[in-house]
């Protein structure tokens, strides 16, 4: 039994490294880092597939250098030790060039750590939290290597209650919000803002992510009377919450957060959300790039559509791709490749991508409008994008 | 790869060490409890906030983790230790989802940008693998010792006695609350102190890493490797890392589907114990009163066949 | 809104979660009366039943089918196949995974168990993805107010498919000759065995029947809970603790233990002034509370131990 175990062992560790020896160097690896696996795995698995399919564009296109590009996804779970585990995978196995992801807060700071002190661009396209950016740069040189395509919560949570108490002309709110760095954060940095203008938050609820009953809260929220209902939550929690209000008679309106960009909302709660307001990512008017990255989506992946996140991956994977394309990296060494690539991206300049014009901020930090959408029915209007300029809320475009 | 494998042996040791601490409640007192994750997490959350919020040294935390596991231990264990067997392992359960809903609603991101361990100017930078694989597997042998010791001790064998036969045990003058509990209390002691090394070589703790499944995770390390044996333990958080991470380590996480590695957790956790349900090596077989010599003993080790020939029961 | 019907709001709302964790407690608490063991697949048996239960229904009504009798009459069929499914989905899993070790250890079972819904729920996560399902209403749900109460049909839906479920589930253990052979072999299965009892096939059919109730009550939580792959996990584990607080192995108990944690997480944190995000905290400390107290749960007997 005993040698039989070892002998399997050996064996497999002997099989195992003739396939990972195997790989080619012609490619260029970019490394992504989601949650494939658990219950917030649809997240991940939409941010992997729209950078799988920004890749096979470029790579239809004739690749980089003549090289082609090659995704390797590792699986979070959404937790820090898989993540950093996916992380040195990536960065010293598989010898990428940069990271696309983690795509949650706690797993994004955690990674965000290694890459600054590694030096490795990490570009996540869904950590809101204030200090994924904020992690100090460690590396020899002293050079910034993290840098997000989602906006700052701070940033969001700011156009949110100014849009709510100057355009909605909103003064009492209620929010209900999971205990969650993503959810939290948003709520608290609305509550902030909408109180400092004057407004007051009544009520404020929460929850764990993955409860499925609200009535309590609901029940709650709607004895303190609010004008509206702030609910920075996931997809799921969202759906429940808004057909849970409904059966308990709530009729006051619902406003959210980007979060509320997952197309899955009208499949889980098609009744309900009607008169949904929510801040999401800005648009570009005049571009065809959001339009088209969505019909190509659909077309590679059954019908599924993509999320405001995905949306940010297929940005951040063209962004990589252009760094390295500008960088002249094709003979260097891995270290010299990071570096180059890190030095292009921090440069980009104007970046035309499904988001509109995406500009880096010297932290890493996303210099962007937010847009604000409506729902009519089952299909979110495109309001237009705003900014905080001097204290109030302006209307870019 | 090869510096995978160094990843798969840190993350071995502190699961050997999460391992042996449930291995003296469960092997040894024969107390079914189910909440290493809850452990885990206060010695995560020690290490975190010393280091972090007043600036103190890492290895000062790890006393200080030792004697808050343990006094938590102390504190649940004197009113649950009653209980017996699932009703234990329920309560133990709940134990472990309050101290986690507790975290969470404290700070639902946790810590992170913790300083790092360091040791005479030495800095264990995460990227220095090899460094803290000595660090975590020296302490890893220490508490095997400690505890290999401690199952030989008088303690132990009241411990073994309490899991053979309560009544028996206490027929025979054993105290078995008081055995317990110190089972417990040691044993959530070891497992605040892997929550230590985690946080050192992740510098961040979240919340969310603690959940009921790393309990049960810790307890199949235990029936895998063996119950009441420590190098079997051992050897089971080994084999389970080794699973855990087997895709990534081989490259093959773009080849198979992302489920395959718990599915096939499943599968081994049922065949194992259709096949062999005293674990891989079983357990231990203490010999008390061991009549050989130390050197008939140590050529007896290298001649396994012939070892049950002589002397020794189990 | 005066604090009283405040109250009875929460108390209608902890119903309908208190009873579908009776239903699911029912199945944890009869395998713990003749087995004395936890199945923790019992949960993922419920997802199972939940899926296929969704699947027959949009395969019976299509995508979008308005309410009317075809649907709930599709519901029905939904439910029935469901738990044929589940039941013999759980028989499978007794004979495969748990039969061989009935004298094996008592961690040995558990493991296994743990093992089952390892592979069912990452299974299932494999076949049908991770994303959430909505099951859409059978019957138009339009809420009901009484006063400044709200209550929606599906709400009384489950409490009274529930409540029949028990009312059948008591007949049959009480006034069968097979649910007399069930608590024979709960109280000695040796004895029940020289009784002329057939064992293995008491226990099969305790593991059917649990996982049919188990598929019920995982149809009855998709309205709420929504159908996805680690559906069962929390729910299930919610489920087992409303069995021990009740008294694992007593079928009252289950029902009356599932109501209370209902109630319990749905009016405990209002009651105490403490954020709802700590309703967990709450339900686990009262489990631990009554355990303390009485150590086999509410309606749990009393047994002095033999030597």
């Amino acid at each position: 039994m005993r040698k039989a175990i070892a002998f399997a062992l050996v064996a497999f560790v002997c099989i195992a490294g003739a396939v990972a020896g195997g790989a080619s160097e012609d490619v260029y690896k970019i490394g992504f880092i989601g949650p494939l696996t658990g219950d917030n795995a649809n997240y991940g698995i939409r941010c992997s597939n729209a950078a799988k399919l920004a890749i096979s564009e470029i790579n239809a296109a004739g690749g980089i250098d003549g090289k082609q590009l090659e995704l390797i996804a590792e699986d979070s779970e959404g937790t820090v030790d898989k993540a950093l585990a996916s992380y040195e995978k990536l960065a010293y196995t598989d010898d990428v060039c940069a990271i696309i992801g983690p795509v949650f807060t706690s797993p994004a700071l955690a990674v965000a750590q290694r890459c600054q002190e590694d030096g490795i661009v990490m570009i996540s396209p869904s950590a809101t939290h204030k200090d994924v950016t904020a992690q100090p740069a460690t590396n020899a040189d002293g050079l910034n290597y993290v840098f997000r395509t989602v906006p700052s919560d701070a940033l969001q949570s700011d156009v949110a209650a100014h849009y709510f108490y100057e355009i909605l002309g909103y003064r009492n709110l209620a929010s209900l919000y999971a205990m969650n760095d993503y959810s939290q954060g948003l709520a608290l940095g609305m509550k902030d803002t909408f109180e400092s203008l004057g407004g007051k938050v009544v009520a404020e609820e929460t929850c764990m992510v993955g409860d499925k009953d609200f009535r309590t809260q609901l029940t709650q929220i709607r004895a303190a009377n609010p004008e509206a209902i702030y609910i920075p939550n996931y997809t799921v929690e969202d759906a429940q919450i808004l057909e849970q209000a409904a059966q308990l008679g709530i009729t006051v309106p619902f406003l959210s957060s980007d979060g509320f960009s997952d197309p899955e909302i009208y499949n889980l709660a098609p009744d309900f959300t009607d008169g949904v307001i929510y801040v999401g990512p800005a648009q570009a008017e005049a571009s065809t790039i959001l339009s088209d990255f969505q019909v190509a989506y659909g077309e590679m992946y059954n019908g599924d559509a993509p999320d405001s996140f995905a949306t940010n991956s297929y940005d951040a994977t063209y962004i990589i791709a252009g760094a390295i394309d500008r960088a002249d990296i094709a003979e260097a060494g891995v270290d010299d490749q990071r570096l180059a690539v890190r030095d292009e991206v921090a440069a980009t300049k104007d970046f035309q991508g499904a988001n509109g014009t995406l500009n880096f901020a010297a932290n890493g930090d996303l210099v962007a409008s937010q847009g604000v959408y409506h729902v009519e029915g089952t299909t979110p209007v495109y309001v237009g994008s705003f900014q905080i300029v001097d204290g109030h809320i302006v209307q870019v475009d | 790869m090869l510096n995978f494998f160094q990843l798969i042996l840190i993350y071995a040791g502190i699961y050997a060490l999460m391992a042996i601490g449930q291995n003296c409640i469960t092997g040894y007192t024969g107390m079914l409890s189910l909440c290493h994750a809850g452990f885990l997490c206060i010695g995560s959350y020690v290490t975190a906030i010393m280091c972090k919020t007043f600036g103190l040294s890492f290895w000062l935390s790890l006393p200080v983790a030792a004697i808050a596991t343990g006094l938590i231990g102390l504190l649940i264990g004197i009113p649950t230790l009653r209980l017996k067997g699932d009703y234990l392992c329920i309560a133990t359960l709940g134990l472990g989802e309050i101290i986690r809903n507790i975290a969470t609603n404290l700070n639902p991101v946790g810590y992170n940008s913790i300083p790092r361990a360091s040791l005479f100017g030495y800095q264990f930078a995460s990227r220095n693998k090899f460094a803290f694989i000595l660090l975590i597997w020296f302490f890893v042998l220490v508490f095997y010792i400690l505890f290999q010791q401690l199952a030989h001790s008088r303690l132990g064998r009241a411990m073994i006695a309490v899991r053979e036969d309560e009544v028996a045990a206490q027929s025979n003058g054993i105290n078995v609350t008081k055995y317990k509990i110190s089972s417990f209390v040691l044993g959530a002691a070891v497992g605040g102190i892997a929550g230590c090394f985690q946080t050192a070589y992740t510098l961040t703790v979240q919340p969310a890493s603690f959940t009921f499944m790393v309990s049960v995770m810790v307890l199949c390390t235990v029936v895998l490797g063996g119950m009441g044996n420590a190098k079997a333990v051992i050897l089971g958080a080994f084999i389970i890392q080794f699973i855990s991470y087997f895709p990534q380590l081989t490259g093959l996480t773009n080849v198979i589907p992302a489920q395959a590695k718990q599915i096939i957790y499943g599968l081994l956790l049922v065949v194992m114990m259709l096949c062999r349900p005293q674990g891989i090596l079983g357990r231990d077989r203490y010999r008390y009163g061991d009549p050989r010599t130390r050197k008939e003993k140590i050529h007896d080790f290298f001649s396994r066949p012939k070892k049950s020939a002589k002397g020794g029961n189990v | 809104m005066d604090t009283l019907t405040l109250y009875m709001q929460y108390i209608v709302n902890g119903l309908t979660l208190g009873a579908i964790y009776s239903l699911i407690a029912l199945g944890y608490t009869m395998v713990y009366g003749i087995l004395k063991f936890i199945n923790f697949a019992h949960g993922d048996i419920l997802m199972v039943g939940a899926f296929v239960g969704l699947l027959v229904y949009t395969a019976l009504t299509g995508e979008a089918a308005d309410p009317g009798v075809w649907t709930i009459i599709a519901f029905f069929i939904a439910m029935l196949i469901s738990m044929g499914f589940s039941a013999l989905l759980g028989v499978l899993i007794e004979r495969v995974a748990y039969k061989p070790l009935r004298n094996a250890n008592r961690l040995a079972p558990l493991l296994s168990a743990i093992g089952v819904s390892f592979i069912l729920s990452n299974g299932a996560a494999w076949i049908f993805g991770t994303q959430s399902r909505r099951f859409p209403y059978p019957f138009a749900n339009d809420p009901i107010r009484i006063g400044a109460i709200a209550i929606t049909p599906h709400q009384i839906v489950i409490i009274a498919v529930s409540v029949i479920m028990m009312i059948l589930l008591t007949f049959f253990v009480n006034k069968t000759r097979m649910g007399k052979a069930m608590r024979a072999a709960s109280l000695d299965q040796a004895t029940s065995m020289l009784m002329g009892i057939n064992v293995n096939r008491v226990i099969s059919l305790t593991f059917a029947i649990g996982s049919a109730l188990a598929a019920v009550g995982g149809i009855l939580a998709s309205f709420d809970f929504r159908v996805y792959p680690s559906m069962g996990t929390m729910t299930g584990l919610k489920a087992f603790v409303a069995a021990v607080i009740g008294g694992i192995g007593n079928i009252q108990g289950a029902m009356l233990g599932g109501v209370l944690l209902g109630i319990l997480e749905a009016v405990g944190a209002p009651l105490l002034h403490i954020p709802n995000s700590m309703r967990d905290t709450v339900a686990f400390a009262v489990l631990i509370i009554v355990l303390l107290v009485k150590p086999d749960g509410i309606l749990g007997k009393n047994e002095r131990e033999k030597v």
